[in-house]
């Protein structure tokens, strides 16, 4: 009687699966940053070297600040286009000297006005049910056209140094910035994955009538995730007022574009949170390296613009075949 | 079936239809300088470029997408039209290239899956380096007879208005008598049921966004015609003037609903309004966020089923 044998997969081999699993699951922000870093350390090693990796960390701590926001707001299936207007109107209030308050009081309000924005993004997409890209864009334009209408017959104000010390100092050699980004980040990240809010955020991204039927807030979450965009973005212009120390209407067009990519690349799509908190900060990182290195290799607007729009829809096509 | 009715699906509801007539009959009082055969003239010659563009924003709109990528497709239009002078190349090339580019778009659209904001805003930003590439900063020369085309008149009739008009009717005459209108309305409506009816949505949805890349380019080229040379930069206001024009239209982003009467009467409703500020001496950048509050109150007068982009 021949005795029973129970085929056994070896430890190897599911080791070996188990890892494979775990490679694939990564954001693509993670193999996009090593890839750059490769490139960077056969081409241009200058760049390796930590003072200026440790640079490139205070420029991204801006897009890493926006990118959380924005992180958030897409995985409750919505998008915020208005991050270059509020942009304006931070800088304004800091910048223009037209409110005769103490500096601390005037980043309370910026950080105020942020929130506001979010807050009526929010509720003009749940409750009167419009598109989230009209309306997020018309707010850019309203914001940019009233305050640049404002404030064109005025010389724009000296960077208040509080501002200065928080957007370019250092403590020891670490950009304050940089530890400014890694201070609200950890907060949202834990909160997500611990607070009841991580699991509404995930149950409306997934399926939001699903999420309604069963009782969850979902109009209310989509709100908050505005709200906390509102603020990420004003937080993240007030770091750029510090570090610029001029004020420029354009740097937001960017920002928009470049947080969008951020998310991408960090694994976050429309509905789906899988690259968590940690996914989009580095993918905000990689993408401010590989604008440092597009520099190095002498590469203009019309090349980096034309890399940024591959590198978007490459990371958007590695998502969707993925999650076949 | 009433084409004003609360179920039709040209979206034509009494404010789209009412607003330009309204606009019209207020500036005619409040402005002595509007009724001016040149200010009547410079308005259509402004207009001509975004109604075609709109009218290519449209037909995505109906299967259910958006269309950032039209403001760079009409900047690289005008810098590949003008880089080659005197020759009708460059402008079959860059007919071309804004087919190509919109086959492209909803080839990642329909087959890879991609979301139509993040397609379109991925080929918006690396058509906009292609257009720096080919042209760094504004210049070139337009092939001579193109701004003459453009600016003459045909039966005392600006030639820009005949095309404009053109265009409105091929569009009209696409969506409400021929099968491929009927399956744009289909697939944007409701995918499923269409594929049900044996419409695959992925052809319509590609013809789609390759005549809105079309009808950019030409948009483009009519804007060569009306400058004389080529800018990277010039398209770049396009995509949210032919979105808020869309909007004004009563055109749905969620698919199925709209006109080609509604979108051009959203472009007049623009194009009227942007014309009377300059007209009473408004700001341009109070007009732009003058813009912004329209877009805003259009947007929510569309109320849907689903919340979110």
């Amino acid at each position: 009687m021949p005795a029973i044998t129970v085929q056994q997969t070896p430890d190897s081999q599911r080791a070996a699966r188990r890892l494979y699993g775990f490679l694939s699951n990564q954001p693509p922000s993670w193999y996009g940053l090593g890839i750059l870093l490769l490139v960077a350390w056969a081409t241009r090693p200058a760049l390796l070297s930590p003072l200026l990796l440790l640079a490139i960390l205070k420029q991204g701590a801006i897009l890493g600040v926006v990118t959380i926001g924005q992180s958030l707001v897409v995985r409750s299936r919505s998008i915020d286009l208005s991050i270059s207007g509020v942009v304006v109107v931070v800088i304004w209030i800091v910048t223009s000297g037209a409110i005769p308050l103490p500096v601390p009081a005037l980043v309370f309000l910026a950080l105020l006005s942020g929130a506001l924005i979010g807050t009526i993004n929010g509720l003009i997409i749940t409750r009167l049910r419009a598109s989230a890209v009209v309306v997020t864009l018309a707010m850019a334009i309203v914001l940019t056209g009233s305050v640049v209408a404002a404030s064109q017959y005025h010389q724009p104000g000296e960077t208040p140094d509080l501002l200065r010390i928080v957007g370019s100092g250092r403590i020891g050699s670490l950009p304050i910035a940089a530890i400014v980004w890694v201070a609200v980040l950890i907060p949202f990240a834990l909160s997500l994955r611990t607070c009841v809010f991580g699991r509404y955020l995930d149950a409306v991204g997934s399926n939001p009538t699903a999420a309604t039927v069963s009782g969850i807030p979902s109009l209310r979450v989509m709100s908050i995730t505005h709200i906390f965009s509102g603020l990420t973005t004003a937080l993240a212009a007030l770091l750029l007022v510090g570090s610029v120390s001029v004020g420029n209407t354009n740097i937001g067009q960017d920002m928009v574009l470049n947080s969008l990519a951020a998310v991408i690349l960090g694994g976050v799509s429309f509905g789906s949170g899988k690259g968590r908190m940690l996914g989009p900060a580095v993918g905000a990182f990689m993408l401010t390296y590989l604008f440092s290195l597009l520099i190095g290799f002498g590469l203009g607007a019309a090349g980096q613009a034309m890399v940024q729009g591959a590198i978007i829809a490459l990371a958007a096509l590695v998502f969707t075949f993925r999650s076949r | 079936m009433n084409p004003f009715g609360p179920n039709s699906r040209s979206g034509l509801k009494p404010y789209v239809v009412s607003m330009p007539i309204a606009l019209i009959v207020g500036l005619s009082f409040a402005a002595t300088d509007f009724l001016n055969r040149g200010n009547l003239s410079n308005l259509s010659a402004q207009i001509a470029p975004l109604a075609i563009a709109t009218l290519g924003q449209l037909l995505v709109a109906l299967v259910g997408g958006i269309d950032l990528s039209v403001g760079s497709v009409i900047s690289l239009t005008t810098c590949v039209a003008s880089a080659s002078v005197g020759s009708t190349a460059g402008i079959a090339l860059a007919l071309l290239l804004g087919c190509v580019i919109g086959i492209a778009n909803g080839l990642a659209v329909s087959v890879a899956r991609m979301h139509p904001i993040i397609a379109t805003l991925s080929s918006m930003t690396f058509v906009q380096g292609l257009a720096l590439y080919w042209l760094p900063t504004a210049g070139g020369l337009a092939p001579p007879f193109l701004p003459a085309f453009i600016n003459s008149t045909i039966a005392g009739l600006p030639v820009s208005i005949l095309l404009l008009l053109g265009c409105v009717i091929v569009v009209g005459w696409l969506l409400a008598r021929t099968r491929f209108g009927l399956r744009l309305y289909a697939v944007g409506a409701h995918p499923r049921n269409a594929s049900l009816n044996g419409v695959t949505d992925r052809q319509i949805i590609v013809a789609a966004y390759a005549a809105g890349g079309l009808f950019a380019a030409c948009a483009g080229v009519v804007l060569t015609g009306r400058i004389g040379a080529g800018d990277p930069v010039i398209g770049a206001q396009f995509a949210l003037a032919t979105i808020t024009a869309v909007a004004l239209g009563g055109v749905q982003f969620s698919g199925g609903i709209g006109s080609a009467v509604g979108a051009f009467c959203g472009v007049l409703t623009l194009g009227l309004m942007r014309n009377g500020m300059n007209l009473v001496g408004i700001d341009a950048f109070l007009q732009s966020a003058a813009t912004g509050v329209l877009l805003l109150i259009a947007i929510s007068f569309q109320r849907r089923t689903i919340i979110g982009f």
